[in-house]
């Protein structure tokens, strides 16, 4: 055998192998093709298979004109400024008889730029009566870009599709209202009992 | 060193010619077979790339992955964030790729600037370089939407004629510095820009002039108005009666619905 210079890794089998058959790599090959063939695939054949999404996905967001106040909160917390809020204050009659005439908030135009928008959820976040909530659709692109802002007509429709809220995990602790209504319970249980007697408390067993 | 003049780049007379049965097969082809360029420059490039694996592959689709180059590619992809560095590539590449060609617009940061709107070295949006097609939403759009843009894109390949997409305006040649589209003239009340006036708006109201967005016939759009440009102008909503500010639509049931939110009625 001539001497061949040291090369790491090379153990000499390549020499062999040419050596066992010709052809034998590709037959290898097409071995691998065949069992990869057969083997089931992972693809989830969008569009006509719809993806599993998350029950917190965010795809889009929707407005609940009812909710809405004007606070304009949504519109200042945005990092990207990208809604836009147009209103007017419209004054109501006094109700009562020399009564004061109150001032009320009109939304006007209330406008989404989703070619801005990046998705963080602070609007949402910070909305504090619950006019924006998040939705999973997601199949919103479009041929112009001025198309990807979403007046409030187009926001509303969304919300059709708003998931309801997951339900608490149930190892969580309890709300704080919870929580404290329920010690207010225990309270005038115990206030009761311990007129007519000690008694277990069953609700006083749940941890903090 | 002198530049050679070599024209801009054209589809033939024969196109506009060609009769619907032909032209049908012929977007056919050419929609199911769309060689894409991906132009990945950030995030949104990880969820290309998440499209093309075997989970959702976009190869299903007829488009077909890594293209040797953009000399040879059909579909570019613009994913991420341009910066004013890696515009002029983005230029130069979109015009070595040979007609007729598309782009999709993949995230927030190729559609407008995105999050970075306001950063000093960011193009605020692909589109002001390069004519786009699809705009896909999303920071960053999951792969299914890059799917649905595709899609999207594949239908209007469907509808499309050719001679009208790349006719010259004129007949005469369209130099490149011409083939940019100025930018939207604001509107006269200080509002946001007419930019973000959306179609439906644009549809009902035909008031004062402010011209729309120019595009030439280089440039893929809807093809262009026989009629004089469209007028259009922002409205503000204001309401006229009570019922105005009510959508003609089934009450949404708000998700925390309880006896403490008010449900106005419908």
């Amino acid at each position: 055998m001539e001497q061949r210079p040291a090369v790491p890794g090379d153990t000499g089998e390549t020499e062999r192998r040419d050596k066992s058959g010709f052809g034998l790599g590709m037959v290898k090959g097409l071995a691998t093709t065949a069992r990869t063939f057969f083997r089931p695939t992972h693809t989830q054949e969008y569009p006509d298979v719809k993806p599993h999404l998350p029950p917190r996905n965010r795809g889009v967001i929707a407005l609940v004109e009812e909710n809405c106040t004007v606070c304009m909160l949504c519109s200042r917390e945005c990092p990207d400024w990208c809604i836009y809020i147009d209103s007017h204050k419209e004054t109501l009659p006094a109700t009562t008889e020399g009564g004061r005439e109150r001032q009320r908030n009109v939304l006007d135009r209330y406008a989404i730029d989703f070619s801005l928008c990046m998705y963080c959820g602070i609007c949402v976040e910070v909305c504090p009566f619950d006019a924006l909530h998040w939705s999973p659709e997601f199949e919103y692109a479009e041929f112009d870009v001025r198309d990807l802002v979403h007046e409030r007509d187009r926001l509303h429709q969304w919300s059709a599709s708003v998931l309801p809220p997951p339900p608490p995990d149930p190892a969580a602790p309890p709300p704080k209202e919870i929580a404290a209504a329920e010690k207010a319970a225990a309270k005038a249980a115990a206030a009761a009992s311990a007129q007519g007697g000690p008694t277990d408390k069953p609700g006083e067993g749940r941890t903090k | 060193m002198s530049t050679t003049d070599l024209g801009m780049p054209g589809i033939g007379p024969l196109q506009s010619a060609a009769p619907y049965p032909l032209r049908l097969v012929l977007n056919w082809g050419r929609r199911y077979s769309l060689w894409v360029f991906n132009f990945g420059l950030a995030c949104c490039a990880i969820e290309f790339i998440a499209a093309s694996t075997s989970r959702h592959d976009f190869i299903r689709l007829g488009v077909i992955p890594f293209a040797h180059g953009p000399r040879q590619a059909d579909l570019m992809i613009v994913s991420g964030t341009v910066t004013d560095k890696m515009a002029p590539a983005v230029r130069r590449l979109y015009a070595q790729m040979a007609e007729p060609k598309y782009v999709i617009s993949f995230g927030a940061c190729s559609n407008s600037g995105g999050p970075y709107w306001d950063s000093y070295c960011v193009t605020k949006g692909v589109d002001q370089i390069i004519p786009v097609d699809v705009y896909v939403p999303g920071c960053p759009p999951r792969p299914e939407s890059l799917l649905q843009a595709i899609v999207k894109l594949q239908e209007k390949i469907a509808g499309e004629n050719l001679g009208r997409r790349y006719r010259r305006s004129g007949g005469t040649p369209v130099s490149a510095a011409a083939a940019t589209r100025p930018l939207v003239a604001p509107d006269g009340d200080g509002g946001p820009s007419s930019r973000s006036t959306s179609r439906r708006a644009r549809r009902v109201v035909s008031e004062a002039a402010v011209p729309r967005r120019q595009t030439t016939s280089v440039l893929p759009s809807a093809p262009p108005p026989a009629a004089p440009v469209q007028a259009m102008t922002l409205r503000p909503h204001t309401p006229q009666t009570a019922e105005d500010t009510v959508v003609d639509m089934p009450a949404p049931v708000p998700p925390n619905a309880g006896p403490e939110t008010k449900e106005g009625p419908r």
